[in-house]
């Protein structure tokens, strides 16, 4: 585990100094992360040009137009609606994803950090070759194999479990979430592996000495030690995994897995109502930065229990 | 206590289930990229079945190979563009920064701490949305192309030179910039002669994960591209593959691939050239792995 | 010759956007001009007006004096000479013989919405000499001064288009756009697969919900056709519409499709047809005709059938070519206009690759299917001079229109 950072370290009369290191990467961040973000608030706060319907953005708050948002919100919190439909789906989706990817991550990275032994620079390389894999070759390379004459019907008639090829791709829940599973387990790993790396193996033996038994030790001292990094892995999947919209497009053409990125993007690309996109935009920011800060609590709350 | 040690490197009895749930998984990931790498050396116009071996998508075929298809290789060029520019301008972003940002104290490093990480958790549709608009309708002067998706790429991946680097920093610790003042260096001059030249392992580790980062974006390109003259690999990637793409497509993603793979692998190579002549020891890959819950707080 | 619009303002269009910002979504009743009011803190002017253009209603379009069409007589430039079209819709081989020809680079972008095309040339953020738009966005690039009216003396060869096109009812005189191809859109299938075609059956729309092809239904991905044969089907032939109650009906219509036959969208009919992904496919007249060519071996073009309304009532659209008024290369582009409006090059860019027909007197559909082009069971998918008479175009609405069908379309494509 890193240090704690210490009180010596920084800070002082050397703070403007270390300030002057941080600020262009931070200008940076305000011209190009921090102003888009006003940019799109005036945007969906703001109304169309009449003629091409290109959005105008409106920059004094006090001209600011809320059908836009009035718009998104009613459908979002109507039931049955367009908005509130797309986003439950797409909450139900990623809560399946970030489930299964945790399950599948979870065991590969306590091997590899555990049993790796003399194999583990080549299990290393293995689990850190999806980053270097463009993550639409990956999603190609898998439809490629389910598609009706593609390996994965092949397989299953061959093992008697298929009769005959079924389609994969025609529109099912289960295949977007599968492809999300697949495009987004591999960043649930590293940190994994990272954190269960450094877990200090005497609390594991002392527990041994106690008298607990391997899955007590486990259960009782390495699960809720990993719990921090457990829950930065999930945020790390999860919250970009609200904005997917390639992976519906796909894997499925059929409106009925469609997630809230693509009704973003119909309405961001789709030429009208680009303020209604925009508005889609702030919403689910605001919502993910909801998901973050339960997240920081979260961890606050397991560190404080692990008397940090 | 022998004993003890015995039973503790097999507390599950064999971890038979784990070594085959890991073997799975590997497979599961890596399968379908060997078999689409398979298919782009295929004689034939398929990419399901095997029809013999060819380099004709390659550079064979005088119209739809990469070599000669205008619209695959520009997009190759302007991915290995876009990736050169994201890491030379992140990488020396990203360590001001996180040296910036590990040692500055008060309000103010918070909130930038904050907001340099927030980066990491935003979808890229947002981002994408959001310089869209911002180049569009305020800083006109930047045309949708090249620059504005280097900008994009600059901004997504700022934040991982940061969680890397910072994670090497909060390792090393204060010692050795102390010894350097103590002995008569300036601020400057400690960080620069006895941080730095620590910080190097991580630094290379950083412009590798930008490289990558760079080479596989597709939203955030996608999104600020002014045609198909500013198409990356992922972009044709996605608009060809769902029509009926030949295998050029296969050989196009396998070349991106193996580039970035032969970038990586000589960077690490000079990279532990570097240490062997500085005699320093440790492995290279626990630079990738440094991602964790204490540095991205 | 400029010639001043009588209702059109004198304010530049930048001050207008500062001024009339609030109340932009006003609009005065339907008809056929449309008056955007800017209801600012000073409502004394008048912006420009869009008007849209119907059959029985023809518009000629305003020329403006801080736009004028380039002189007569000059050289074409040199370098290059930018295009922005939809991909696939130009033969490159014509964009080799034309810089062969005129010794320029070509050079070609695409866009996927003609939306975002819009946006991004009016913004500035692109400029290029060639530019195909759509019938249904004339009337607001000509009033947004996005293109630059033509100067007929390079367009020669306008004279090979049908003559109804040649003076067209939505930009009358050609002032501001030349005819590039047309097309329908019906209803493509594979004979081989399907149990019932569309011509047997009373209301041949019906096709969509048959169940037999369950899993492999396509509609195109495009708010306005999808729509549009829903409303047909219910024998509604406005497809310009904007009566809400009408667009319910085919919002009600389109999302039955996922429940009865698991609808999907896509446009890349031209594929999805011949590999067998789809059985019926609603699809455009030009993909008929390329789709022989994407046909997997031992599969012959006649398991291919595309259905149109014989009587020609059917969906009719036409794409359009214009030069940009940002364009750097403007004689240039008219000698491309030219080129393409020639009746080999248009040909040979029609048969060799687009398989979407210019709309030249001298082609006809006997005529293309003697040449081998389209197979004699495509006939349908070729566009006559009459089916433009008597078919129903897509065409420009009011923006309050626009926003209940991208409403609609949205909703139903999130799969409610």
């Amino acid at each position: 585990m890193s240090e704690p950072e210490r009180a010596d370290v920084g800070g002082g009369s050397d703070n403007a100094f270390w300030a002057g290191f941080a600020l262009p990467g931070v200008a940076w961040l305000c011209l190009f992360f921090l102003l888009p973000f006003y940019v799109i608030l005036c945007i969906a706060l703001g109304t169309v040009d009449p003629i091409f319907q290109t959005p105008a953005p409106e920059w004094n708050p006090l001209r600011w137009n809320t059908s836009a948002f009035e718009f998104v919100l009613e459908s979002l919190f109507t039931s049955g609606a367009a908005f509130q439909t797309v986003f439950v789906r797409t909450f139900v989706y990623v809560t399946i994803a970030t489930a299964l990817s945790l399950v599948i991550a979870y065991p590969v990275a306590y091997y590899v950090a555990r049993y790796g032994g003399r194999w583990k620079g080549v299990l290393l390389v293995g689990l850190i070759a999806p980053f270097f894999i463009s993550y639409l070759m990956r999603m190609l390379a898998w439809i490629n194999l389910l598609q009706d004459d593609g390996w994965v019907n092949d397989v299953l008639i061959w093992a008697g479990i298929l009769n005959a090829p079924r389609n994969w791709l025609d529109g099912r829940a289960s295949s977007v979430i599968l492809g999300l599973v697949y495009g987004y387990v591999p960043f649930m790993i590293l940190p994994l592996y990272a954190f269960l790396d450094r877990i200090d193996r005497s609390l594991l033996e002392a527990a041994r000495d106690l008298g607990a038994s391997p899955f007590q030790a486990f259960r009782r001292v390495t699960l809720p030690l990993s719990m921090p990094a457990i829950l930065a892995g999930i945020v790390i999947i999860a919250l970009p995994m609200f904005g997917d919209y390639y992976t519906p497009d796909l894997l499925s053409g059929s409106p009925q897995t469609s997630m809230i990125g693509n009704q973003i993007n119909l309405y961001i690309r789709g030429g009208q109502q680009i303020p209604v996109g925009a508005a889609l935009v702030v919403v689910l920011m605001l919502f993910l930065t909801v998901l973050m800060g339960y997240y920081l609590v979260s961890t606050a709350r397991a560190q404080r229990r692990l008397g940090r | 206590m022998t004993r003890l040690r015995g039973r503790w490197s097999n507390p599950w009895g064999k971890p038979r289930f784990l070594v085959l749930f890991t073997a799975l998984y590997l497979v599961w990931s890596i399968v379908p990229i060997l078999v689409a790498i398979r298919f782009s050396f295929n004689e034939g116009r398929s990419r399901s079945t095997a029809q013999g071996w060819s380099l004709r998508w390659y550079s064979g075929d005088p119209d739809l190979s990469v070599l000669h298809d205008p619209g695959l290789s520009t997009a190759l060029l302007q991915s290995l563009r876009l990736a050169a520019i994201a890491v030379l301008v992140t990488v020396p972003l990203g360590v001001a920064l996180a040296i910036g940002l590990t040692r500055w104290r008060g309000r103010g490093a918070g909130t930038s701490r904050a907001v340099s990480l927030a980066t990491l958790v935003t979808p890229e549709i947002v981002m994408g949305t959001a310089l869209l608009l911002v180049f569009i309708h305020v800083l006109t002067f930047i045309k949708l192309g090249t620059v504005a998706q280097a900008i994009g790429h600059i901004t997504f991946s700022l934040v991982f030179v940061l969680v890397i680097v910072r994670g090497r920093l909060l390792a090393i610790g204060p010692e050795y910039e102390e010894a350097a003042r103590d002995l008569g260096a300036s601020a400057l001059q400690a960080v620069r002669l006895a941080l730095l030249p620590m910080l190097v392992p991580a630094i290379v580790a950083s412009g590798i994960v930008v490289f990558a980062i760079s080479m596989d974006d597709f939203v955030i390109t996608q999104f600020l591209s002014s045609g198909t003259n500013t198409d990356t690999v992922p972009v044709r990637i996605y608009s060809q593959g769902r029509t009926a793409p030949t295998p050029a497509l296969n050989a196009l993603a396998a070349l991106t691939l193996g580039i970035t793979i032969a970038i990586a692998a000589l960077a690490f190579v000079l990279w532990r050239a570097v240490r062997a002549a500085r005699g320093q020891t440790g492995s290279a890959l626990h630079e990738f792995a440094t991602l964790d819950a204490d540095t991205i707080r | 010759m400029a010639t001043f619009h009588p209702r059109e303002s004198r304010y530049p269009r930048r001050e207008f956007l500062q001024r009339g910002a609030a109340g932009a979504f006003a609009f005065s009743s339907m008809g056929t001009l449309l008056a955007a009011c800017g209801g600012g803190d000073n409502g004394e002017f008048r912006p420009p007006e869009l008007q849209l253009a119907r059959p029985d209603n023809p518009v000629t379009h305003p020329l403006f004096d801080d736009n004028p069409m380039i002189a007569s007589g000059l050289d074409p430039e040199g370098g290059t000479l930018r295009i922005y079209n939809w991909n696939g819709y130009l033969w490159p081989r014509i964009k080799k013989d034309f810089a062969k020809e005129y010794g320029v680079k070509v050079e070609e972008t695409f866009f996927s919405t003609v939306d975002e095309a819009i946006a991004k040339i009016s913004s500035g953020a692109v400029d290029f000499d060639v530019f195909f738009p759509t019938v249904d966005r004339v009337s607001r690039l000509v009033v947004g001064k996005t293109l630059q009216p033509l100067n007929r003396d390079y367009l020669s060869s306008l004279g090979n288009v049908w003559p109804s096109l040649q003076d067209p009812w939505y930009d009358k005189g050609s002032q501001y756009t030349v005819p590039y191809v047309t097309w329908t859109t019906g209803i493509g299938y594979r004979t081989d697969k399907v149990s019932t075609t569309p011509e047997s059956l009373a209301n041949p729309y019906e096709i969509y919900w048959d169940q037999a092809n369950k899993g492999r239904l396509f509609l195109l991905d495009d708010s306005r056709d999808a729509i549009g044969h829903m409303l047909l089907k219910n024998g509604i032939s406005d497809i310009n519409t904007e009566n809400p109650d009408e667009i319910e009906l085919a919002k009600g219509e389109l999302k039955s499709l996922i429940g009865a036959v698991n609808v999907k969208l896509s446009t890349d009919d031209y594929t999805n047809l011949p590999e067998g992904k789809a059985w019926v496919h609603q699809m455009w007249s030009g993909s008929a005709v390329s789709a022989q060519y994407y046909l997997p071996e031992g599969v012959g073009a006649d398991a291919l059938g595309f259905w149109f309304p014989p009587d020609g009532g059917g969906t009719i659209g036409s794409d359009l070519m214009a030069v940009p008024k940002s364009a750097k290369n403007p004689v240039l582009a008219h000698h491309f206009l030219n080129y393409l409006l020639d009746e080999k090059h248009g040909y040979d860019n029609f048969v060799n690759y687009v398989g979407y027909q210019p709309p030249f007197t001298k082609l006809d559909p006997d005529r293309l299917v003697a040449d081998g082009v389209v197979p004699a069971n495509l006939k349908t998918a070729v566009v006559r001079q009459s089916d433009f008479d008597t078919g129903y175009v897509q065409t420009e609405l009011t923006p309050s229109g626009q926003t209940l069908w991208q409403n609609a379309w949205a909703e139903f494509k999130a799969g409610v």
